[in-house]
């Protein structure tokens, strides 16, 4: 509970998330256009905060972030019209739970650079397999019929932002965030002195698909069908990473200015030159990696962000 | 059963493993002596397929005899490259995991960069010419000039990769490097000369398989990323850094690859290399034929 104490006193947090709250007003004062774009933009603060609480703490990159989301999509796409949405939407999100939690334990063995190409491996593997299940029960696609308003997911999209902003600011100032960026910093070493290396790497694991699953469902209503190869789509792993490090993972604000900077400049160029949107990203990647390695935010914010290292 | 043993099919599978092995000797060589994980590796391929492309249809130059020069152009790209970004991540950035994962998050940007150049430069519509298309018959199998070609060119090529690092003394000493940096930098080898030297000549190989590939297959912009999965499936399957069991792991998965989806269908080809990867990376890390290196 101290853990809570600190979030309520924590001033810059408060206003961080009181302004994403305001994003609720967006459609009523410019309009259903910037009502996508605001759902847009919380989509990818929220899959980007769900990836600093795994990836951004303990070191351990995944490319394979996009998996999760892709089964919530699916949970949400295949028991449409079965189940009711605030049933399906956090089944989505216990559903990739599961799944990062089965996978845990095997994939969390290996480190380095196996784990990269591991992560992204699996997710490719779960796509392809989703895909063949699909096909071979005849669905290429799936409609979603008679979803909710842009407006409504645009709220329950706001609320997953706010849970996966505070669930990574939570984690990162308790014992067990500490412990995360010990192993980080050096896994053996925080074996030695006690930390639960595998328990925190599992459930840190886990914690960070729950997010991911229903953000994957609420697009999935966005754009009224599901396709395999869409939800799944590795660009979107790619893209999360992307904004991570351009934003930087070491500050809760970070995630959105990566997201918020790269939506940004597709708004920019993606409608008229979308290679010239792609060709600035990898400049800026490349930028942010050797200039910059810790994002926009430790340029910001550069004392805070090293606070909360 | 007949048909498993059908030379047909067995041509074929020495093909596409062929291919797969020159794919991943060039990765391979990058990450062993630098630990940089190129997952822009397919682009380059497609680099040197469209180089290929535009030199056969803007000169008539068979890609076969414009060899040398598609692998100079992207041996200069890799020139370019090492010295813009990837020479002061060596140097500058410790420890070695750093190294990796910077180096996979500035390949993923340079691939994002010159897919993206590319499609701009050329547009992003799939492109093929028509080169050595005749058939040939030999043992019962029928077989077109392109892919005896591609298949003599890479088997050779190969070759003679792996007598440059047994015998040279450049070779030698990027054997050495992927070995044992510390070591090597101990005995006197020059590690950074030696680096940007396999640098090179991995990219110039990536160069090369895809003029080769171009041969057989539609080429396009984002035609690359299959190919760098291929090729991380092989050098994992043959241990990262392990250059021999990179090449014996290309031609059986080229093997498997054809044979799976013989007596399955094509639908399963996604899921059997994906499977392989998880597999292999899940059970053996090292590879299949790897001993545990010390890193």
């Amino acid at each position: 509970m101290t853990a809570l104490n600190g979030i309520l006193k924590d001033r810059v947090l408060l206003i961080f998330l009181t302004s994403l709250v305001l994003t609720v007003f967006v459609p009523d004062l410019f309009g259903s256009y910037w009502a996508i774009v605001a759902l847009n933009l919380m989509m990818w603060v929220s899959l980007t905060q769900s990836w600093t609480l795994f990836s951004g703490m303990t070191g351990y990159i995944s490319l394979g972030h996009v998996v999760f989301y892709g089964i919530g999509a699916y949970v949400v796409a295949s028991t449409f019209k079965v189940l009711p949405l605030w049933v399906s939407i956090p089944l989505g999100g216990v559903v990739a739970g599961v799944l990062a939690l089965l996978v845990a334990i095997p994939v969390l063995r290996v480190r380095g650079p196996y784990f990269v190409i591991l992560t992204f491996g699996l997710a490719e593997l779960v796509k392809y397999i989703v895909l063949n299940v699909e096909t071979s029960i005849g669905k290429s696609s799936r409609l979603l019929f008679g979803a909710p308003t842009i407006e409504t997911l645009l709220y329950i999209m706001i609320g997953l932002a706010v849970i996966a902003t505070l669930m990574t600011k939570l984690v990162s100032q308790s014992r067990f965030g500490r412990g995360l960026s010990a192993i980080r910093d050096d896994e053996i070493t925080a074996e030695t002195v006690g930390v639960p290396v595998v328990k925190y790497k599992i459930t840190a694991f886990t914690l960070s698909a729950v997010i991911p699953g229903m953000v994957g469902g609420v697009i999935a209503l966005k754009s009224t069908y599901f396709e395999v190869l869409q939800v799944f789509n590795p660009v979107i792993s790619f893209t999360v990473v992307t904004m991570a490090i351009i934003g930087g993972s070491g500050d809760v604000r970070g995630p959105f200015m990566g997201a918020a900077f790269l939506l940004l400049l597709s708004e920019l160029f993606w409608a008229t030159i979308p290679q010239i949107y792609m060709i600035l990203v990898g400049l800026f990647l490349i930028v942010f990696v050797v200039f910059a390695p810790n994002g926009i935010a430790a340029i910001l914010w550069p004392a805070r962000s090293r606070d909360s290292q | 059963m007949d048909l498993l043993l059908s030379p047909q099919l067995l041509f074929s599978a020495l093909v596409l493993g062929s291919t797969y092995a020159l794919v991943a000797l060039g990765l391979n060589l990058v990450y062993g002596t630098m630990r940089l994980l190129n997952i822009a590796h397919g682009d380059l391929i497609m680099v040197g397929a469209y180089a290929a492309f535009w030199f056969f249809t803007l000169s008539g130059l068979s890609p076969i005899i414009g060899l040398p020069l598609i692998a100079l152009i992207c041996a200069g790209l890799g020139l370019i490259l090492y010295f813009a970004i990837f020479r002061h991540q060596l140097e500058n950035v410790h420890p070695v995991e750093r190294i990796e994962a910077n180096s996979l998050l500035l390949f993923f940007a340079v691939s994002v960069i010159v897919q993206n150049v590319v499609a701009l430069s050329f547009s992003g519509s799939p492109r093929a010419y028509r080169h050595l298309d005749e058939v040939y018959y030999l043992l019962g199998v029928s077989m077109t000039g392109n892919r005896i070609a591609a298949l003599v060119v890479a088997v050779t090529l190969l070759s003679a990769v792996v007598l440059f690092l047994n015998r040279s003394h450049y070779g030698l000493s990027i054997s050495a490097l992927i070995q044992n940096k510390t070591a090597a930098k101990i005995v006197g080898i020059n590690v950074s000369k030696i680096q940007i030297l396999s640098f090179t000549i991995g990219f110039a190989i990536a160069g090369v398989a895809g003029a080769l590939i171009s041969m057989t297959e539609q080429i396009s912009p984002f035609m690359g990323f299959p190919f760098t999965i291929v090729a991380f499936v092989v050098i994992i399957l043959g241990g990262l850094g392990n250059i021999k069991g990179g090449i014996a792991a290309g031609l059986l998965l080229g093997f498997v690859e054809i044979y799976v989806v013989v007596l399955t269908s094509a639908n399963f080809r996604s899921i059997l290399i994906y499977g392989l990867f998880v597999g292999v990376l899940l059970l053996r890390p090292q590879g299949l034929f790897g001993k545990t290196r010390a890193s």
